[in-house]
């Protein structure tokens, strides 16, 4: 099967469209600038915001019911992809509808927003639009009005700053396995005041615009947006006349599992994830035109990645560039967005440009300053995220045909561990390893090393967790710290346990695992998610066992909340391994 | 200084969660990173915190921490001779 990209759209803070953003990239005009939309204390920092309020966002979208910016921005790029594929979800045979959106803030804007009155019980119509996976469904509600989304199958990668670049390979492996007939794929985020401060605490956040591999960078600027292709077999696409712009022909996620924040020096992980794309794509280093790197300008990113680079292309490195120069680090939409805009590049011949660039220094590439024109046939783009999580996608103006294969069922009985008492703990869990993890965090990592034991396999060949809240305990310790501080003196470790990734990416870090590794934040349906991403990348052959999670906990502040709304948190820490 | 270097084991204890850990547990002169506690940057992060909010002393830039996060007598000394409360 050749995955056609029929439709793209994109929101950030080069433009609302693509137009828009054409405009921007080939006229090397910068959206970062001065804080204006986000009531935070810290306006010195510089970001890439959507040069529009909430409510005239709502406006422009025709929306009247309380929305996480997020969900807006999606919504906004979603319109965009739908209408250039030309398809309308619910009159077209795409039955079930498939819209898988990452994110990670979710309706974390909202709740910091209304925290105060949640206390009192105000506002508790926001309330259920925390969870990441209602931004998403938030988002397919508006998509048409005769929507309902019981008919469509909806899912929330949520692994921090690569979660739509992984939608996008959900989505290709869904139509690959005949359970989509097309896919709209990507993600959105918004900024919020939670994770300004969180990468403050990290102190990466670069006062001047953001430098992608300089010598002098210092960090970088955050960003918001959205980006979705809609993706469907090319047969699909010429049967019904669609314009074809692209094609999805490789894709690779692995674990870096070195760190909770840190890139390892030799870039392991983003090395091994160019070289899954490649090798899927079956195309060598120097067949790649162009490479859209992650590039966040941090210190430690682009040296780690640049050793990658370096590692895999050698001399035969093509021109690079990040554009988060461009449109700052749009998080968790930025495999999304930048995806997007590496078909834009792939359409119209050239390769935007890597802003603010000047000085190189030892270990670092050296990326192209200035836009180029030129014809693109390969384009890699790279998204890695926070625990080490990497993901690289080519992008081809020919399509290679791909191998296909129906839906099986493993064939031998789960084994599950769900307990887990103290006693067990203390057997799985060093007092080193347990240092900064919740209790219920130490009850889930023993739980996932037990069941590795018993089932005999050190290294599962996929890691992936399910959770409805993610490690709500971290982050609402730092939400409240940050509203009583007045997002002064915040402590870092709270914020870096928060992303939904934790656990996965922890147990990868704990176990050395360099093997696929995700998370679904999906409310109930979670787990549904997480167990139809396992069944289709083993009937593609792609995984032989995989272990998956099931985590979430108790926390009293939050519950104070979902009271309101008849609802409370529980307690979840299990682990299946499950084997072909 | 002895009580300033007491006080400030306390506080990385709590700081960086060693639960079982007493003050007494803690070798004034051993190294903080690698050996030693085996601290990494998150927990440097976390010393940089702990300074600003016990001491008054704000480091703009984490490369600073390397030199005075040596040891935890390195700390105290830095903390002596900066602080602001």
């Amino acid at each position: 099967m050749r995955i056609a990209i029929t439709g793209i759209g994109m929101v950030s803070a080069i433009g609302c469209n693509c137009t828009e953003t054409l405009q921007a990239l080939r006229n090397e005009r910068s959206g970062i600038g001065a804080m204006r939309m986000l009531q935070s204390v810290h306006t010195s920092l510089p970001v890439g915001e959507v040069p529009y309020t909430d409510a005239e966002l709502k406006t422009m979208l025709g929306v009247d019911e309380p929305m996480p910016r997020t969900s807006l921005l999606g919504l906004m790029a979603a319109r965009e992809a739908l209408e250039m594929a030309g398809v309308n979800p619910f009159t077209f045979h795409l039955s079930p509808f498939t819209f898988i959106s990452g994110t990670t803030v979710g309706g974390m804007d909202l709740t910091e927003q209304h925290w105060l009155d949640y206390q009192q019980g105000l506002a508790t119509e926001h309330i259920h639009l925390h969870e990441a996976g209602e931004s998403t469904n938030a988002i397919m509600r508006h998509l048409s009005p005769f929507t309902s989304h019981l008919s469509a199958f909806i899912a929330t990668p949520s692994t921090a700053c690569s979660s739509a670049l992984n939608a996008i390979l959900l989505g290709a492996n869904l139509l690959r396995t005949g359970q989509a007939k097309a896919a709209l794929v990507g993600g959105a985020e918004s900024l919020s005041k939670f994770h300004l401060n969180g990468f403050n605490t990290l102190m990466i956040l670069d006062h001047q615009p953001c430098r992608p591999f300089d010598a002098n960078r210092n960090g970088l600027n955050l960003g918001e947006g959205a980006g979705y292709l809609l993706i469907e077999p090319e047969s699909e696409a010429l049967a019904r006349g669609a314009k074809i712009l692209g094609y999805i022909n490789g894709y690779a996620n692995t674990c870096d599992a070195f760190h909770q924040t840190a890139s390892s020096a030799d870039g392991e992980g983003a090395y091994r994830a160019m070289k899954g794309a490649l090798e899927m794509a079956q195309l060598q280093p120097e067949d790649i035109d162009y490479i859209n790197a992650h590039g966040t300008a941090t210190p430690n990113n682009d040296l780690s990645e640049s050793a990658a680079l370096i590692r895999l292309f050698g001399d035969q490195l093509p021109a690079v560039s990040s554009t988060k120069a461009f449109t700052g680090h749009t998080t968790s939409a930025s495999g999304g967005l930048e995806a997007a805009i590496c078909v834009l590049a792939m359409q119209h011949g050239f390769i935007p440009a890597n802003l603010h660039w000047s000085q190189t220094a030892e270990g670092l590439i050296q990326p192209l300053t200035h836009t180029r024109q030129q014809a693109l046939h390969h384009v890699l783009c790279n998204a890695f995220g926070f625990g080490g999580n990497e993901s690289s996608l080519v992008i081809s103006d020919k399509g290679k045909d791909l191998s296909e294969a129906p839906m099986t069922q493993w064939l031998h009985e789960p084994i599950h561990v769900e307990m887990v008492n103290d006693q067990m703990v203390n057997e799985f869990v060093s007092p080193a390893e347990a240092r900064r993890m919740t209790p219920q965090t130490r009850r889930i990592v023993a739980a996932a090393k037990k069941a590795m034991q018993e089932a005999h396999i050190d290294q599962p060949d996929a890691i992936v967790c399910a959770t409805q809240y993610g490690c709500m305990l971290q982050s609402m310790r730092f939400l409240q710290d940050m509203i009583d501080s007045k997002e002064q003196q915040l402590k870092p470790t709270p914020f870096i346990q928060s992303t939904h990734n934790t656990i996965a990416s922890l147990i990868a870090i704990l176990t050395g695992n360099h093997g696929y590794n995700a998370t679904y934040s999906q409310g109930k349906d979670s787990l549904a998610c997480a167990m139809t991403d396992i069944r289709t990348q083993m009937s593609l052959g792609l995984i032989r066992n995989a272990l998956v999670l099931e985590f979430d906990e108790e926390v009293e502040a939050w519950d104070k909340v979902l009271q309101h709304i008849g609802e409370k948190t529980q307690n979840i820490a299990k682990a299946t391994i499950i084997t072909l | 200084m002895e009580q300033l270097i007491e006080q400030l084991k306390s506080q990385i204890i709590d700081a960086l969660n060693f639960e079982d850990m007493t003050p007494a547990d803690i070798d004034t002169d051993a190294p903080l990173f690698g050996e030693g506690l085996g601290l990494d940057s998150i927990d440097a992060l976390e010393l940089i915190m702990l300074m600003d909010r016990e001491y008054g002393i704000k480091l703009a830039d984490p490369k600073a921490g390397k030199a005075i996060f040596q040891s935890v007598r390195t700390m105290a000394e830095y903390i002596q001779a900066n602080r602001t409360k």
